[in-house]
């Protein structure tokens, strides 16, 4: 670990530690007993194996959302549109778990996960056409595609995809070959976890070690310099947001294939893809790090439930320790990132922090 | 039964005027280089200041005043991380919106406990004279008095924007910062008050749809009209009156959404007015080509699409009932192929989204 890494690494764990102190100390504002509460915390995590299996449950979609923002990040790419990514590949996945029956369960769950992977990186191939061809921010395009796929979903969940008999606004669950196995019995943690470990570190691996991520990186730190060594910066970042699309639809179809109801259920993406920015933003666009933080966020998830049904304090205050996080990891990039900490002689002429390219020109 | 009556409009005006409110300041905010993706937040802060303010004193005034400081303090955050500290306004963004969820859905359970109390509400004001002209009268001039201040806000804000020096400077900093930088200006302090604008007036909206319209909040009350905002300052494409005819036309779509949900099926005369639309759009189209030389092919796409999908309802399916989520998805789809199809020079100004570049 160098300097700067060592350097970010403590940022995002002061950070952490001083929100958390922050809600405790609200905790304790509005009278409740704290020992409860942080009891009620963390018997929420760890109290027992369903809880525990449950956190781990909410650990998949967060760390796949996170690795998401990664990839397209590290190319220079904005990528806020994993939310309504997750959407897409859960409603692919879901399609394919639904109507493509017969098959045996290996084949059948392959087809599903990749559909997943497929329909997520057709809602980010959208954006990157739009970028790539008009000019469209990769942002706003990813944002907007993100809102109508929050009303598609909806409407295929109360129309065309419902359930004929029974609950009404949501499919029928999906088949049960197309389903993840479980992994610990009496928990919801089922063996999509293990694929997703091995995508975190097939993602570090290519962004560290191939030419691929090299390109990739380079595009996203120098996009001139990317340029000028025979990079094609517009086919990377294109590249860049349909494989983060894909991944975030991957989380998707867990989120369908791997869940106890295993259904196509409006808002199933409960939040999962902007929360995985706060991941990813943790962890310093590491994908490796993103395994430590993700775990952390899913903890403060899961807990927060108990907190509120133990101790009645709402979840609210979750969703704010997670937002006081986020500002103070940003609020510190410029120290964190910071190259050298000597100042320069008079004189010589400043390297411009690189910075992601938000416009094409 | 004809849909399109006094009451529509009415609604329509009134549902776009949250929208517009939050939208112009969105626009001075990316005018000035900063896209400001937390005014969801920014919204729900000031729905909810102004609701328990409201609730305290029993003063609506003091509920909009409260309402547009709570904006005014999110937008601090904003600019202090994403000007001052050059953090990622994206990012600060979607912080913003966890937080302001959060917080206020904290606030509001521990203080209220699962009730839904009621506050004071703004009173509509008829304009004399001017709310007697039969049509229009009741639609434009029988309104919340904060109505009357959107009817205004858009044209003082063109005129701030291109007719003052502060204008040319906020816009100046979302174009090239550099050469205001060069000329003695601090670019920072012009960001953060292309922010403030924003994070006032989108408090002041949020105000609105708690304390003007119906004196209650509840969690999550904004849904999702700030992404909405952000849409119409797209859709608008950066210009103050085209943000203005954005934020009308979704507040109309909104408005006929909700009306044509109670009707239960779509009636004869939207199917037509989606063809007179068409044939609107075909002649925009017609007339942008020849006046600028801009292809015309998805503007006659769009038109013949308008036209055969109205002919075909109307000959076809007299009872059909279109989903509310097409109608809510609309404002969306329409911002994306307005941003598609638009000319080349038509773009978010380049500062968006990107923090300043240091000085040595």
């Amino acid at each position: 670990m160098n300097r700067q890494a060592l350097r970010g690494a403590a940022v995002s764990v002061l950070a952490v530690v001083l929100a958390l102190a922050a809600s405790l100390l609200v905790i304790a504002l509005t009278g409740a007993p704290i020992g409860k509460a942080a009891a009620a915390m963390w018997d929420g995590v760890f109290g027992s194996p369903a809880q525990f299996g449950a956190t781990l449950t909410k650990f998949v979609p967060l760390v796949l959302a996170a690795i998401g923002w990664v990839v397209a990040s590290r190319a220079g790419r904005l990528n806020v549109g994993l939310e309504g990514q997750i959407l897409a590949g859960g409603t692919t996945a879901a399609v394919v778990g639904l109507y493509l029956t017969g098959l045996p369960t290996v084949l059948h769950l392959t087809i599903a996960v990749l559909a997943g992977a497929v329909g997520g990186a057709l809602l980010g191939g959208v954006a990157a056409w739009l970028w790539a061809r008009r000019g469209v921010n990769d942002f706003i395009a990813t944002l907007l595609l993100t809102l109508i796929m929050t009303q598609v979903v909806s409407w295929l969940a109360n129309g065309p995809m419902e359930e004929p008999t029974g609950t009404l606004g949501q499919s029928s669950p999906v088949a049960d070959t197309a389903r993840w196995p479980v992994l610990l019995p009496r928990t919801t943690l089922r063996t999509d976890i293990i694929m997703v470990i091995i995508i975190v570190l097939l993602a570090a691996y290519v962004l560290r070690r191939t030419v691929v991520g090299y390109r990739l990186r380079l595009t996203g730190a120098n996009a001139d310099a990317a340029r000028a060594t025979g990079t094609r910066t517009t086919v990377v970042g294109v590249g860049a947001l349909c494989a983060s699309a894909a991944i975030a639809g991957i989380a998707g179809s867990s989120l369908v294939l791997a869940a106890p109801a295993a259904n196509l259920a409006p808002g199933f993406s409960a939040g999962y893809g902007f929360d995985g920015i706060v991941v990813a933003l943790l962890a310093r666009n590491s994908p490796l790090a993103c395994i430590p933080a993700a775990l952390l966020l899913a903890a403060l998830r899961q807990g927060g439930g108990l907190l509120e049904a133990r101790v009645g304090i709402s979840s609210g205050l979750v969703t704010a320790t997670q937002a006081v996080v986020i500002l103070l990891v940003t609020g510190t990039a410029w120290y964190a990132e910071r190259r050298r900490s000597r100042p320069r002689p008079p004189g010589t002429s400043d390297v411009p922090a690189p910075v992601a390219e938000g416009v094409r020109s | 039964m004809n849909p399109f009556d006094v009451a529509l409009f009415a609604a329509a005006i009134r549902l776009s005027v949250p929208l517009l409110l939050a939208a112009l300041g969105e626009l001075i905010s990316e005018r000035g280089g900063v896209i400001n993706i937390g005014l969801e937040g920014m919204m729900l802060f000031g729905a909810y200041g102004a609701f328990i303010t409201a609730w305290a004193t029993g003063s609506v005034s003091l509920g909009l005043a409260a309402g547009i400081t709570l904006g005014l303090l999110t937008a601090s955050i904003m600019a202090l991380v994403s000007v001052t500290l050059r953090g990622d306004q994206i990012v600060v963004g979607v912080a913003l919106n966890l937080l302001a969820a959060g917080v206020t859905m904290f606030l509001y359970r521990l203080q209220f406990q699962g009730t839904q109390p009621t506050t004071v509400r703004m009173e509509p004001y008829a304009v004399p004279l001017l709310s007697d002209i039969p049509g229009i009268g009741p639609v434009l001039f029988d309104q919340l008095p904060l109505v009357y201040f959107a009817y205004v806000l858009g044209p003082v804000v063109a005129y701030m924007l291109f007719r003052t020096r502060g204008g040319l400077r906020v816009r100046s900093a979302g174009e090239k910062p550099e050469v205001l930088d060069s000329t003695g200006v601090n670019v920072v302090r012009v960001q953060w008050s292309g922010v403030l604008a924003a994070g006032g007036l989108a408090g002041l909206a949020g105000a609105f749809l708690s304390v003007g319209q119906v004196g209650l909040f509840a969690e999550n009350m904004t849904a999702g009209r700030g992404f909405l905002a952000l849409a119409a300052v797209v859709f608008g494409q950066w210009r103050p009156y085209g943000v203005v005819a954005a934020c009308l036309v979704f507040g109309f779509t909104d408005a006929l959404q909700l009306r044509l949900q109670s009707m239960g099926e779509v009636p004869r005369e939207v199917w037509i007015s989606l063809v007179v639309v068409g044939v609107l759009v075909a002649a925009a189209g017609v007339w942008r080509a020849r006046r600028s030389g801009s292809p015309l092919r998805w503007m006659l796409l769009g038109a013949m699409l308008c036209v055969v999908a109205g002919g075909l309802g109307t000959a076809l399916l007299p009872s059909f009932v279109l989903p509310s989520q097409f109608w809510l998805s609309l404002p969306y789809v329409l911002s994306l192929i307005a941003l598609a199809t638009s000319a080349r020079g038509v773009r978010a100004p380049a500062m968006v989204g990107r923090p300043l570049p240091s000085r040595g």
